[in-house]
């Protein structure tokens, strides 16, 4: 059973931020529900309203240009985005982190934009964000602004947002198109699971990017890495901002070795 | 509460729901429709997965509110005039079912997967019930009766993985 709460779904944006503007911190956005109903089941979080953002105009939309690059809106499935032509071969760093997201229900149901305002340190959609420069955009009834996905997660589930807020769209930039990259996410079972620890590696323009999940407070990035330099001292620089921590699932230093593990076998596979 | 209209397996309901039924106590309550069965409750096992609007989805993980005015189709809809679905003949002659309570997700996910995919690969097969739990652990079994649905098989059945 979950707690009475009142069920709002607006059909604009001026609506939906009217809504959110109403209830303040009282208000929790819902998208895919997959981790918004499993909080109000567990009692974790007690909304007054909970506002369902999937009607609004415009919501569902996920359009590739080659001005702005990829736009990716909040009622935009896992799915969704797996579906949409042409993503394995202009972000195939994204299509793999979305394809290692949860089980074929939960991406037909949970949106990208959940995913990265959920803020889980092991959010699957994260590591590809971060590397691939994407942006968000904020939206309240004060306007918009922008913040780079670097910024936008905070701590364990925390972020930029506040009460009156909703991440609108996340841009992915088209000149981090055509990167190549791979993902790697250890996990208890072959079936899915929550990751133990993931990495990505991003190759582009003599860059190279690594992203860990599951082994700090956020998803970090390691950047101004080399494209050159040795998987040595790219894994010693990736130590150097993790701070995993032993939890029921595996020990600290499990998850240290696995990542030097995975950046290795991925500097091999993106080579 | 809300009013809601729905098209379960066809048929038109109308109902007041309240914001925080989930999809699934709707089903099982409010319109008595029992073949998806709570596991979990919090999108793990995949016991309560039905169609909305086609797609595979975990009932316990959508809020009844949400569904108004869609359709969705629960393993209820499989049989016709008590004749067996394809699929559900398949599992059947494969010995797919053992305790049974994750049977009805593993057929919806079967159903949505053959409607994307006629013909699929082992790897699209187990990708499609990546999100279905058996806790029988039979899983090879319910591997060989989706081949066995999409016509890759000899359709004889029978237990291959004794």
């Amino acid at each position: 059973m979950l707690h009475d709460f009142e069920f709002r779904a607006p059909k604009t944006r001026a609506e939906l931020l009217q809504v959110l503007a109403d209830h303040g911190g009282l208000a929790k956005l819902m998208a895919g529900g997959t981790d918004v109903i499993v909080n109000l089941r567990a009692g974790a979080i007690k909304p007054r309203v909970v506002v369902d953002v999937k009607q609004v105009e415009g919501y569902g939309a996920l359009a590739w240009s080659d001005a702005e690059g990829l736009v990716i809106r909040p009622a935009t499935t896992i799915n969704d985005l797996l579906r949409l032509p042409g993503l394995r071969e202009r972000f195939p760093l994204l299509h793999a982190c979305a394809h290692d997201l949860a089980s074929y229900q939960i991406r037909n149901r949970a949106t990208v934009i959940g995913n990265i305002v959920n803020a889980s340190p092991c959010a699957d959609m994260a590591p590809a964000l971060l590397c691939l420069d994407a942006r968000a955009v904020i939206a309240s009834q004060a306007g918009e602004h922008e913040v780079p996905m670097r910024e936008f997660i905070t701590g364990v589930k925390r972020t930029v947002l506040l009460p009156g807020e909703v991440l609108d769209r996340v841009v992915v930039p088209a000149a981090s198109a055509g990167a190549r990259g791979g993902y790697a996410k250890l996990k208890r079972i072959n079936g899915h699971d929550l990751g133990l620890v993931a990495v990505a590696v991003h190759k582009h323009d003599g860059e190279l990017r690594v992203a860990v999940g599951s082994a700090a407070p956020t998803p970090v990035m390691v950047a101004g890495l080399g494209e050159n330099d040795d998987a040595a001292s790219v894994v010693a620089a990736a130590r150097a901002v993790i701070s995993p921590i032993s939890d029921l699932r595996c020990t600290k230093e499990y998850r240290e070795h696995m990542v030097g593990v995975y950046i290795r076998r991925l500097l091999r596979e993106v080579a | 509460m809300m009013r809601i209209t729905v098209t379960v397996n066809g048929q038109v309901y109308e109902r007041e729901a309240p914001g925080h039924r989930t999809l699934l106590h709707f089903l099982r309550q409010d319109l008595g429709l029992t073949g998806a069965k709570e596991g979990c409750g919090a999108g793990e096992c995949g016991a309560c997965t039905v169609l909305l609007d086609g797609q595979a989805v975990n009932a316990c993980l959508v809020l009844a509110p949400e569904v108004d005015g869609r359709r969705v189709d629960t393993v209820e809809g499989q049989a016709v005039d008590g004749k067996l679905s394809t699929i559900q003949d398949a599992f059947n002659r494969n010995h797919a079912v053992q305790c049974g309570f994750c049977t009805a997700g593993m057929l919806m996910s079967t159903q949505d997967l053959l409607s994307r995919q006629p013909k699929p690969r082992d790897d699209d097969i187990k990708e499609a019930i990546e999100g279905n739990f058996c806790r029988c652990t039979g899983y090879l079994q319910i591997i060989e009766a989706v081949r066995d649905a999409s016509g890759r098989t000899d359709g004889k059945g029978g237990l291959k993985h004794a």
